[in-house]
C-alpha cells in the first residue's frame, strides 16, 4: 500500500507535520468528503451490506425467539446467571467510549489530528451504544416491563431501586447515548449545510437542509457553536469516565472474588478506550481506502492511535498485575483461587486468549514499522477486540462459575442463541455504519479545514508555499504521485 | 425560534449588502475595518470558525456556560432529591442492610442527571442563542452564498443598521479587499 | 498559533539563580525543623510517623514532577516547554529522597507492625505475606525505587540541560524515545512504594487502587507547587513574559481536571468498599470515622474537591495570579490533610492530633527538599533555552 506522501517517517521536532497530505485547499477537502455520499453506490458497499443485513436478521430472529421462549434458550444457569449477555453489553459500551474520547478528550487536549476521525468515531459510538442497550433490555426476562426501570409514578406506588448498579447503568447509558447523539449531531450541522448547498436534487436539498437547521456559517453563530462544543467536550469527558466506571460497578460492588476490586473503575475505562480505538482502527483502515480518503486519514493518525492503544493496553496490563498481586497479597483464599482458576481452570483458554490479545499483541506498536503498516493495524486491532471480549467473558464467567462454595460450582456452555445475539449485534453495528458512510459525510470537513495552516487568518500565502514544499522535503524518497 | 416561518426582520426593500473574500486573512482584516467603522448589525460568514474573529468583530464571549451551570446544578440537586425521596420516604425498603437515607449509592445517578440536563441545556441553549433553526434566511437567496459552506468567506451588513447607506457601505466593503459586493433582496428563496 | 516568533529568552534574566534563594531558606528551615522534631519527639513513634507523612508529601510532589516531565515529553507537547525546566528541577530532587528515607529506615520497627516477629507469629495472614513483606525484600525494593527514580530524574534533567548548550534536536528525539519506558517504571515503582510505605501500615488491609490514589494526589500537588514556584520566580524577576498567563491557565485547567480525577479515584475506592461492606476492607474507613477523623474526612471531600471544583471553573479565575496562588496553597494544604488522614489513624486511632512534631517534621523534610531544589535549579537556566519547541511555547495563546 504505497502512500502518496508521508507525514510520519520524519516528523519535525519543531513545528508539526501536516495533517492533510498533498496540497489541500478548502475546496479539495469539501470534495473529498462529500463525494462518497453524492456518487452512485459502489458495488463494494452492497457486498458489505448484504452480509451485514444477514447478520442483522439473525439478530431479529434471536431476539424474537428469546422474547417468545424466555432466557432459558441461553446457556445461563445457577451459578452462572450472566454470561454472553452482559459480556456483550460491556463490550459494546466499551467500544463506544473511543468515539467520545476522540471527540471530547482529544479536543480538550488540543490534538488537531482528531478532526480526521472524530465524525466516524462518534457515529461508531452511537451505533455501539445502540448495540449495547439491546442486551440489558432483553436479558431482564420480561423485556416488555423494561419501563419499570424509569422513575415513573405508577398505581403500585413503587419506585426503582436507585441503590442498584443496574439502575445506575440505565441512567448512565441512556445519558451517554443522548449526549453522544447530541454531540455527533451538533458536529454534523455545518457539514450537513455543506451537503445541502451541494445538493443536485430538490429531495436531497430538503433532506439535508432540514437537519442543517439553516446553518449559514455566521461568525456570531460559530461563536455560540464553539462554546457549546467546548462545553459538551467538557461534559462528555467526565461522562465517559463515569459511564464505564458505573458499568464496572455492576461487578465491583458485589462481594464476589474477581469482581470486587477497587481498581475496576479506571481499569474498565482504560479497557474501553483500548477496545474502542481498536474498533475505530478496524473501521478506518477499510473506510479510508474504500472512500479514497487516505490523504486525510493519514499514517500520522494511525501512528497516534497506535500510541493510544499501547498506552491504554499498558494500563489494562497494569490493572491485571495489580489484581493478581493484591489477590495473592490479601491472603484471601477465595481471591487466590479465583486467579488460579482463571489461568488454569476449565476456561484457561479464554484467559490466555485474553492475555495474548490484550497484553502481547499491542506490543508490536513499539515499533515504528508496525505503526505505519495498515495490515498490522488491521490484524492487531481485531486481535485486541477479540481479547477485550474475552476479558469481559473471563471476568464474568470465571468468577461466577466457581465462587465460595464448591458445591455451588457449575459450568457455562453457550447455546446457538447466545452466538446468534453476538453475531447479530455485529450485524446491527455494521449495517448502521454502512448506512452512515453511504449518506453522511464521514469526516468532519469543517473541522479539518479549520486545522489546515491556511485557516489561520495570520498565515500568509508565502508561508503556504513553504509548507507545501516541506511535504516533499521531509520525505524526498517518496515523490508525490500527481498533484491534488 | 420557529425556523419554518420567515424570520422577522424589520421592513425594507433590501436585506443588506453581501461582500465576498477569498481567504480567512482577508475576511479577518475586513472585519476589523467594519467593526472600526461602527457597524453593529452585521456578520461574517465562513465554512469553519476563524480563530480570533470575535475580537476582530468586537463581540464578546458567549454566555452559554451560565445556562449550562444552572441547569447542571438543577440536575444534580433534582437527581439526588428524587432518589432520597423515592427510596427513603415514598417506599423505603431494606436493601442489603443499607440505611434508608444515604448519599453514597445515589452519587452515580445524581452525577448522570446533572450531566444530562447540562448537555441538553447546552445544545438547546445554543440553538436558542443562534436562533436556529432558521431555514429561510434571505442570504440563501444569493447563489454565490452557497460557497460559504465550501470555501467562501463573506461579510453581510444588514440594511437596518443605523450606519447603513447603500452607497457608502458598499464603498467601505469594496475598500476592505472584497472580491465581490452585491445587494441582497428582502425575502430569501426557499430551497 | 504561528511559529517563527522572534522572541529571544535572555539567559541572564531567566537564570536558575532566581530559585537559588530557596537553597538558603530551605537549609535554615530544614535544620530548625530537624532540631525541633528531634527535640520534641526524637526516637518516638510520633517522630517517625510525622516524618513519614512529611516524606510521602514531598515525595509525591517530586514524583508528580517526574510524571509531568515524562508525559510532556512523550506527548510531544509544546505549550509547557517554557515551564518544563521548573518542573524538571523539582524532579531532579528525587535522589535526595534516598537520604530523607533514613529516619524511616531507622524507625521502621516503630512504624510497621508487620516487621515485628510477634505480630507475624500469631497471624497466619501476615505469615502468608512474608514472601513479600519481609524486611530484606522491603529494603531491597526501596533501593530499587531510589535507583530507578534517581536514574530517570538525573538522565532526563541532564539531557535537557545539555540541550541548552548544544541545541541538538536529537536530544528531544532521544528523550521522547525513552519517556515511555520511564512511564512504565514510574507506574510500577510509585505503586509499590505506596504499597510498601503506606498500605503496609495496615498489613491486613489491601486495595488495588492504592497506587492510583497516591498518583492522583501527587499530580494535584505538583501542579499546585508549580504555580507557586513560577510566581516565586516572578518575584525574583525571572520568567515574566516567558511563562505567561496562557501557560498558567493551562496549568490551572490541568489542576481542575486532576482535582476531579483525585475525587473520582478517592470516591471509587471508598464507595466500592462501603457498598460491599466486607469487614476485612471496611476496617480502613471505619478507623477513619472515629472522632475527629470523621470531620477530617468530610473536610477532605469538601476542601480537596468541591471548593477547588467551583473555584477553578471560571475561565477568568484561571488567568488571575492572586487567585491561582490562593488555590495552589489551598490544594497543597488539602494534600497534606489527605496524606495525614491516610497515615496517622495508625498512630492516633482516637482522633486527629495535629501537633508541633508534625509541623517540625514537615519543616525538616520540606526544608531539605527546598534546599535541594534551590541547589539543582541554580546550576542551569530556568528555561530550556534551546528546546526546538520553545518558540511555539513562547507564542502560545489559549483560544
Amino acid at each position: 500500500m504505497m502512500e502518496v506522501a508521508d507525514n510520519v517517517s520524519h516528523e519535525p521536532v519543531a513545528g508539526r507535520a501536516p495533517l492533510v497530505l498533498g496540497r489541500p485547499t478548502f475546496h479539495s477537502i469539501t470534495e473529498a468528503v462529500a463525494r462518497p455520499a453524492e456518487s452512485a453506490t459502489p458495488i463494494m458497499w452492497w457486498l458489505l451490506l448484504l452480509p451485514s443485513l444477514g447478520m442483522l436478521s439473525i439478530l431479529g430472529v434471536s431476539v424474537g425467539w428469546l422474547v417468545w421462549e424466555g432466557i432459558g434458550v441461553w446457556g445461563l444457569n445457577q451459578p452462572v446467571g450472566w454470561a454472553f449477555d452482559i459480556t456483550n453489553f460491556v463490550f459494546w459500551i466499551g467500544i463506544g467510549h473511543a468515539g467520545t474520547l476522540i471527540s471530547a478528550v482529544l479536543f480538550l487536549f488540543r490534538q488537531k489530528w482528531r478532526t480526521s476521525i472524530n465524525r466516524a468515531a462518534e457515529a461508531m459510538t452511537i451505533f455501539a451504544v445502540m448495540c449495547a442497550l439491546l442486551f440489558p433490555g432483553i436479558h431482564i426476562g420480561r423485556p416488555w416491563l423494561a419501563y419499570w426501570m424509569a422513575p415513573l409514578p405508577n398505581q403500585m406506588g413503587t419506585w426503582p431501586g436507585f441503590r442498584s448498579p443496574l439502575l445506575w447503568d440505565f441512567f448512565a447509558v441512556s445519558t451517554y447515548g443522548t449526549v453522544s447523539a447530541l454531540f455527533w449531531y451538533v458536529g454534523l450541522i455545518p457539514d450537513l449545510a455543506t451537503m445541502r448547498d451541494r445538493a443536485k436534487t430538490q429531495a436531497r436539498r430538503i433532506a439535508y437542509g432540514i437537519f442543517a437547521l439553516g446553518w449559514r456559517g455566521s461568525a456570531r453563530n460559530w461563536q455560540h457553536y464553539e462554546m457549546a462544543y467546548l462545553i459538551l467536550a467538557g461534559l462528555a469527558t467526565p461522562l465517559v469516565l463515569s459511564v464505564h466506571s458505573i458499568v464496572s460497578m455492576d461487578f465491583a460492588v458485589a462481594q464476589l472474588p474477581g469482581w470486587h476490586t477497587t481498581i475496576f473503575p479506571p481499569y474498565f475505562v482504560a479497557g474501553a478506550i483500548f477496545s474502542g480505538f481498536a474498533m475505530v482502527v478496524t473501521l478506518m483502515v477499510i473506510t479510508r481506502k474504500a472512500l479514497g480518503l487516505e490523504h486525510i486519514v493519514t499514517l500520522l493518525h494511525f501512528d497516534r492511535m497506535a500510541r493510544i492503544m499501547l498506552t491504554t493496553g499498558s494500563i489494562v496490563g497494569y490493572a491485571y498485575s495489580m489484581e493478581f498481586f493484591i489477590a495473592w497479597f490479601s491472603q484471601n483464599p477465595y481471591e487466590q483461587f479465583t486467579f488460579i482458576n482463571r489461568a488454569f481452570g476449565p476456561y484457561w483458554w479464554a484467559y490466555w486468549t485474553m492475555i495474548t490479545c490484550n497484553v502481547l499483541s499491542p506490543q508490536v506498536f513499539w515499533f515504528k514499522k508496525a505503526r505505519s503498516s495498515m495490515v498490522v493495524h488491521f490484524i492487531v486491532s481485531i486481535f485486541i477486540n477479540i481479547g477485550m471480549w474475552f476479558e469481559r467473558f473471563v471476568i464474568i464467567v470465571t468468577s461466577l462459575h466457581r465462587d465460595f462454595l464448591p458445591s455451588s460450582w457449575g459450568m457455562f456452555y453457550p447455546t446457538m442463541w447466545d452466538f446468534g445475539l453476538l453475531i447479530g449485534s455485529f450485524g446491527l453495528f455494521f449495517t448502521m455504519f454502512l448506512l452512515f458512510i453511504r449518506f453522511l459525510p464521514v469526516i468532519a470537513a469543517a473541522e479539518v479545514k479549520s486545522v489546515l495552516p491556511a485557516a489561520d487568518p495570520h498565515h500568509d500565502a508565502h508561508h503556504a508555499d513553504d509548507l507545501a514544499h516541506e511535504v516533499t522535503r521531509v520525505s524526498p524518497h517518496l515523490a508525490p504521485k500527481g498533484a491534488h | 425560534m420557529p425556523g419554518f416561518l420567515p424570520p422577522f426582520f424589520p421592513e425594507g426593500e433590501h436585506f443588506g449588502l453581501l461582500a465576498e473574500y477569498d481567504s480567512p486573512g482577508a475576511l479577518f482584516h475586513a472585519c476589523e475595518k467594519v467593526r472600526d467603522a461602527g457597524y453593529s448589525k452585521w456578520d461574517a460568514h465562513s465554512p469553519f470558525p476563524i480563530h480570533g474573529i470575535e475580537k476582530a468583530m468586537g463581540i464578546g464571549r458567549s454566555r452559554l456556560p451560565y445556562v449550562t451551570l444552572v441547569c447542571g446544578l438543577t440536575g444534580v440537586i433534582g437527581g439526588m432529591a428524587l432518589q432520597l425521596w423515592a427510596n427513603g420516604i415514598a417506599y423505603p425498603m431494606i436493601i442489603s442492610g443499607k440505611p434508608f437515607f444515604n448519599w453514597q449509592p445515589y452519587v452515580p445517578i445524581t452525577f448522570e442527571c446533572g450531566i444530562l440536563l447540562a448537555a441538553l441545556s447546552t445544545v438547546f441553549g445554543m440553538f436558542a442563542f443562534n436562533k436556529l433553526p432558521m431555514h429561510f434566511h434571505p442570504l440563501f437567496g444569493v447563489e454565490r452564498f452557497e460557497k460559504v459552506t465550501d470555501d467562501g468567506f463573506f461579510i453581510s451588513v444588514e440594511a437596518w443598521d443605523p450606519k447603513f447607506d447603500a452607497a457608502a457601505t458598499e464603498r467601505l466593503l469594496a475598500s476592505t479587499g472584497a472580491t465581490n459586493v452585491q445587494l441582497v433582496p428582502r425575502r430569501g428563496a426557499t430551497s | 498559533m504561528s511559529a517563527g516568533h522572534a522572541v529571544t529568552v535572555d539567559p541572564a534574566q531567566h537564570s536558575g539563580k532566581a530559585l537559588g534563594r530557596l537553597t538558603g531558606i530551605g537549609a535554615v528551615l530544614g535544620v530548625i525543623g530537624l532540631g525541633a522534631s528531634l527535640a520534641l519527639a526524637g526516637g518516638t513513634k510520633q517522630f517517625y510517623f510525622s516524618w513519614l507523612v512529611a516524606y510521602m508529601y514531598f515525595l509525591s510532589i517530586a514524583l508528580g514532577a517526574l510524571f509531568f516531565v515524562l508525559v510532556h515529553t512523550v506527548t510531544r507537547a509544546a505549550w509547557g516547554v517554557t515551564l518544563r525546566r521548573v518542573v524538571e528541577n523539582v524532579m531532579a530532587t528525587l535522589p535526595v529522597f534516598a537520604l530523607l528515607f533514613v529516619p524511616i529506615w531507622l524507625g521502621r520497627h516503630e512504624i510497621y507492625e508487620w516487621m515485628h516477629a510477634e505480630a507475624a507469629a500469631h497471624n497466619p495472614i501476615i505469615q502468608g505475606k512474608a514472601a513479600f513483606l519481609n524486611e530484606g525484600f522491603w529494603f531491597t525494593r526501596a533501593i530499587f525505587y531510589f535507583v530507578a527514580w534517581s536514574v530517570l530524574a538525573t538522565w532526563f534533567s541532564t539531557q535537557s540541560q545539555k540541550q541548552d548548550e548544544t541545541g541538538e534536536e536529537r536530544i528531544s528525539a532521544r528523550l521522547r524515545g525513552a519517556a515511555p519506558i520511564g512511564i512504565v517504571l514510574f507506574a510500577l515503582t510509585t505503586t509499590f512504594a505506596t504499597i510498601d510505605w503506606m498500605m503496609s501500615l495496615e498489613p491486613m488491609w489491601y486495595s488495588t487502587m492504592i497506587g492510583v490514589y497516591f498518583f492522583s494526589g501527587a499530580v494535584v500537588a505538583i501542579l499546585s507547587f508549580t504555580l507557586l514556584l513560577v510566581h516565586f520566580a516572578y518575584a525574583q524577576g525571572a520568567l515574566r513574559g516567558v511563562v505567561t498567563v496562557e501557560h498558567l491557565q493551562d496549568v490551572a485547567k490541568l489542576l481542575f481536571g486532576f482535582t476531579i480525577f483525585w475525587a473520582y479515584i478517592a470516591f471509587s475506592q471508598y464507595f466500592l468498599i462501603w457498598y460491599a461492606n466486607i469487614p476485612e476492607e471496611t476496617i480502613y474507613y471505619m478507623k477513619r470515622q472515629v472522632g475527629s477523623w470523621q470531620s477530617a474526612g468530610m473536610m477532605l471531600a469538601l476542601g480537596h474537591f468541591l471548593v477547588p471544583f467551583f473555584f477553578l471553573m471560571p475561565r477568568a479565575v484561571k488567568r488571575q495570579s492572586a487567585l491561582l496562588i490562593v488555590m495552589a496553597i489551598w490544594q497543597l494544604l488539602m494534600h497534606f490533610l489527605d496524606l495525614h488522614w491516610c497515615i496517622m489513624p495508625n498512630l492516633h486511632p482516637e482522633g486527629m492530633k495535629l501537633g508541633l512534631t508534625d509541623v517540625a517534621a514537615f519543616a525538616a523534610v520540606g526544608g531539605i527538599f527546598l534546599a535541594a531544589l534551590g541547589w539543582v535549579s541554580s546550576r542551569r537556566a530556568l528555561v530550556p533555552l534551546r528546546d526546538p519547541r520553545l518558540p511555539e511555547s513562547l507564542s502560545f495563546e489559549n483560544v
